[in-house]
């Protein structure tokens, strides 16, 4: 196992140098000038020369590059351009509050799309199926934004059931009190699709030889559910939640301008608004860098799931 | 002699009166919103208005603005009076006023650091210094003796600070003398900006590169907690020495007399706590409003004016809250901002530029196809009042007595064409006068509004058969192609730095081109007048030499003149003193909030 980890990690190495060449590329030869944004509304040619000598941008592109891989390796991002706070102080202090919206939606969202996949899928083509996938469809089918608007105007303005928007400083109190709302409205976007995909690794695992033995030696339902269905319904849903997890990080967009919770996504945005390429370089690099990892935990986390798989 | 003092007294005590220390109530919280990002509290390298908004609470400038005076009047802040100039007008001397104290830092190890004249003279210094990237820099080069040979040292260099400067001084500890190059009409606005408010050198190179989140100042508040882009917390800063309010409103200000009804006699500032929120979203700026979570709104989102206001079609200053939300007690205050929209073309540009009759007769035939009026109903909701002179109402310079002459009238847009040989082809579309085909390079975004206006502007170009290309940028190409002049036409936007009409009507000499003037206009005649009123202060003469550069404008037709729109704050029924200022970005400071 120990060499498999290793050979993984030295893969990890071209991809990610591949990563940063694209996401130069983009910024630093497709991107537009962050200067004209940055020099204010009374910019001129000495003012933009300055700011540009300041930010690094009158070296050549091959210079630039350097000090990307320089940044990556020591993980060590600078400044942002637009606040000059250090990057890492900025991504600290957002990926809590996103981790606390995102990882709550993603307990909350396997706690209840798992047992109610498993549920339908027993009682497949039944009427709690049929019930539970044309809602799931239903669900899907609205855009976010509306579900956000609506649960803002009725939930939180009309009802007054929560706060319309807002962030504190108390994790416990942020849970609670302002995470609940906007949980909820990413659960009615996410539990559709994950509970009709959650339900498709199921329907296959029962309708397989070793279900069907299983009740001839006469296990009784729970078990064979329990003991032997779930446990290799479990395999696809570890991948969709490894593969999951690196966006945790990068926070819920839409849900956080929502709801002004200032999280990375928050970050994102304002950092693609102010082209300020530090902190979208470094998100950029830590997504990447988390996805690898998260790959290479979820073959692990196979292999403990079910020893018959083998790491080559 | 006697009158003299009594006349300085009265300046002095016009906005406020020191009396004994008392903090305000901590519960005392307003959450107030902004509508867009702001960029961090260093007063040398922010331009913002949001970050100008929460600086103003922050630090405090030599000069400042009576609260409650309209049109907009200046007054001492951090100054004991207003500036002695010399009769030359190129020296400035200000006396500062002593126990004057920064708010307590770590940087200063516990003791209490008393602001002085060298502390003015590091602020405006550290404006000029190259290593600050100051975008308030040209409010100081170019106009203080010897600052610029000491920027122009610094590009190989430190600057250096401590060399001595003959155009900024501290000729002792409270007093500040700045020599100026020639005439600076606009100084005593640019000393009431926040980017030139005093500020210690001990903090500035203290916290270096990351002074954006370190904002230490004299004013009634301190930064407490900066998230950028979602929610800054100022609190009452304990050094800030205590005032009281005593508004004197022009008699008939209606506005002006229910402030001063509510603040007078009470210490400033009466709010303990201040948390702004960042909404980028209009729904729940709204929602978070209406349920009571916000105190006051920065501004009204401009979809949402139909809904809040009962505004009259021909006449958008008249307009009222809805009866809904004055009966739940809600207020509103309405101000013009000191700002204007106008539609460059692009006077390099081989189709629309030049000063030829034919090209003057295409670019006003292209403003007379352009039914501003509509624009303003439809897609500003009434909420704008058109354009007629460059120098916006409520700034110094105005003349509301001028109109641009550019009738919408199609027709005689069309006749215009006919008559300098713009013919109509096969295609049905105009060509110029030797033949060659038209077709206008408009710059814009790619936002839903920005898709609006090329929707008006397509079928105003339709009507007189100009072919059009709209191209969608980003918003860093968009100012790098008015920039550099390489595109046909654009809307353009330009609010005050400070209320002088030299703050405008230099956005079209020709030295600034590649900076303000994005129309890249360069009329021999309107600079000659432009340097002409440079030499002059506010004046008949220099308003004449304002009227005579808007007539050359108006003839040589580098701009179409769009609107100048309104700012409407809206406040629960518990927010007291709370008016909109034409040059503040927030009252929070002069304002109460029952608890």
């Amino acid at each position: 196992m120990f060499a498999y980890i290793v050979r993984r990690v030295l893969q990890m190495i071209p991809t990610l140098f591949g990563v940063m060449l694209l996401v130069f590329v983009l910024f630093n030869v497709f991107g537009g000038d962050p200067s004209l944004v940055l020099a204010g509304k009374h910019l001129t040619a000495e003012s933009l020369a300055n700011i540009r000598a300041q930010l690094g941008l009158d070296k050549s592109q091959f210079a630039q590059f350097m000090i990307f891989v320089k940044q990556v390796l020591t993980l060590d991002f600078g400044t942002s351009w637009s606040t000059q706070q250090p990057v890492s102080d900025i991504i600290g202090s957002r990926i809590g509050p996103s981790l606390l919206l995102t990882g709550s939606m993603l307990v909350v969202d396997l706690l209840i799309a798992i047992p109610l996949a498993a549920t339908v899928a027993y009682f497949r083509r039944g009427l709690t199926d049929r019930i539970v996938t044309i809602c799931c469809t239903i669900a899907m089918s609205v855009s976010a934004l509306v579900y956000i608007i609506a649960g803002q105007y009725w939930l939180a303005y009309k009802w007054g059931l929560f706060p319309v928007s807002g962030w504190g400083n108390s994790a416990f109190h942020n849970l609670w009190y302002y995470v609940p709302l906007p949980m909820l409205m990413g659960l009615m976007v996410s539990l559709g699709p994950d509970i009709r995909f959650y339900r498709s690794f199921f329907v296959e695992e029962l309708s397989n030889d070793y279900v069907r033995t299983a009740r001839a030696k006469g296990l009784s339902e729970r078990v064979v559910m329990l003991k032997h269905v779930l446990r290799n319904a479990l395999i696809p849903v570890v991948t969709t939640v490894m593969m999951s997890l690196p966006y945790l990080l990068i926070g819920a967009l839409v849900l956080e301008t929502f709801f002004s919770i200032p999280g990375m996504g928050n970050a994102v945005v304002l950092a693609v608004n102010n082209s300020d390429f530090p902190i979208i370089k470094a998100i950029t690099v830590y997504i990447a860098l988390a996805t690898m990892v998260f790959n290479l935990l979820a073959d692990l986390i196979y292999k403990l799931i079910d020893p018959r798989v083998q790491l080559k | 002699m006697r009158l003299r003092a009594l006349a300085l007294m009265a300046m002095l005590t016009a906005a406020c009166a020191t009396t004994a220390l008392a903090a305000p109530d901590p519960d005392k919280v307003l959450h107030s919103s902004f509508n867009a990002p702001e960029t961090g509290y260093d007063p040398a390298k922010t331009s913002d208005i949001y970050s100008h908004g929460v600086m103003e609470n922050i630090f405090e400038p030599l000069l400042t603005y009576d609260y409650v005076a309209r049109p907009a009047k200046l007054i001492p802040l951090v100054a004991k009076s207003m500036p002695e100039v010399s009769a030359d007008g190129l020296t400035y001397t200000i006396h500062l006023q002593k126990g004057i104290y920064f708010a307590d830092d770590p940087v200063f190890k516990g003791k209490k650091r008393e602001l002085t004249a060298a502390d003015q003279v590091y602020a405006l210094k550290r404006i000029a210094d190259p290593a600050t990237g100051s975008p308030s820099n040209y409010l100081v080069l170019g106009h203080f003796v010897g600052v610029d040979e000491l920027a122009e040292k610094a590009k190989n260099s430190k600057f250096d600070y401590d060399a001595p400067c003959e155009g900024i001084k501290a000729l002792d500890r409270y007093t500040l003398q700045l020599k100026l190059k020639q005439l600076y009409p606009a100084l005593p606005y640019v000393l009431a900006m926040p980017h030139t408010s005093p500020v210690a050198r001990e903090v500035m190179e203290a916290y270096g590169q990351n002074s954006l989140a370190h904002p230490v100042g004299t004013g009634p508040y301190i930064l407490k907690e900066w998230k950028p882009g979602v929610k800054t917390t100022l609190v009452y800063n304990p050094n800030f020495r205590h005032v009281v309010f005593d508004f004197h409103p022009t008699p008939g200000d209606k506005a002006g007399e229910q402030v001063a009804r509510e603040m007078n006699g009470k210490t400033m500032p009466q709010i303990g706590k201040i948390e702004v929120s960042i909404f980028t979203e209009e729904q729940p700026m709204w929602l978070a409003f209406k349920s009571g979570q916000l105190d006051e709104l920065y501004s009204i989102p401009q979809p949402l004016l139909r809904g809040v206001l009962n505004m009259d079609p021909k006449n958008p200053r008249r307009a009222a809250l809805k009866a809904e939300y004055r009966k739940a007690g809600l207020k509103i205050s309405r101000v013009l901002d000191p700002e204007m929209t106008y539609w460059d073309f692009n006077m390099q540009d081989p189709v629309l530029g030049g000063f030829s009759k034919e090209k003057i007769a295409l670019r006003r035939a292209i403003a007379m196809s352009f039914d501003t009026d509509q624009t303003i109903r439809d897609i500003r909701r009434n909420n704008a009042v058109r354009m007629e002179y460059t120098i916006p109402e409520g700034v110094v310079g105005h003349n509301p007595n001028f109109r641009y002459q550019y009738e919408y009238n199609r027709p005689l847009a069309n006749a215009l064409l006919d008559q300098f040989g713009y013919k109509i082809g096969p295609d049905g579309y105009r060509t110029t006068p030797d033949g060659k085909p038209i077709s206008i390079d408009f710059l814009g975004d790619a936002s839903a509004v920005g898709r609006q206006w090329n929707e008006y502007w397509q079928e105003a170009l339709d009507s007189i058969h100009i072919r059009v290309t709209f191209r969608p940028v980003t918003f860093n190409d968009l100012l790098k192609a008015m920039r550099s002049c390489t595109y046909g036409m654009v809307g353009a936007a330009w609010i005050a730095d400070y209320p002088d009409g030299e703050n405008f009507v230099m956005l079209n000499y020709s030295k600034n081109i590649g900076a303000e003037n994005t129309a890249c206009y360069n009329s021999p005649r309107y600079d000659k007048l432009y340097l002409e009123s440079q030499k002059l202060q506010d004046s008949p003469e220099r308003n004449h030499l304002y009227d005579e550069m808007n007539k050359v404008m108006m003839e040589e037709t580098p701009w179409l003149p769009g609107e100048t729109r309104f700012r409407n704050r809206m406040m629960q029924p518990r927010v007291l003193g709370d008016e909109v200022h034409p040059i503040f970005q927030v009252s929070w400071r002069f304002m109460d909030i029952q608890k």
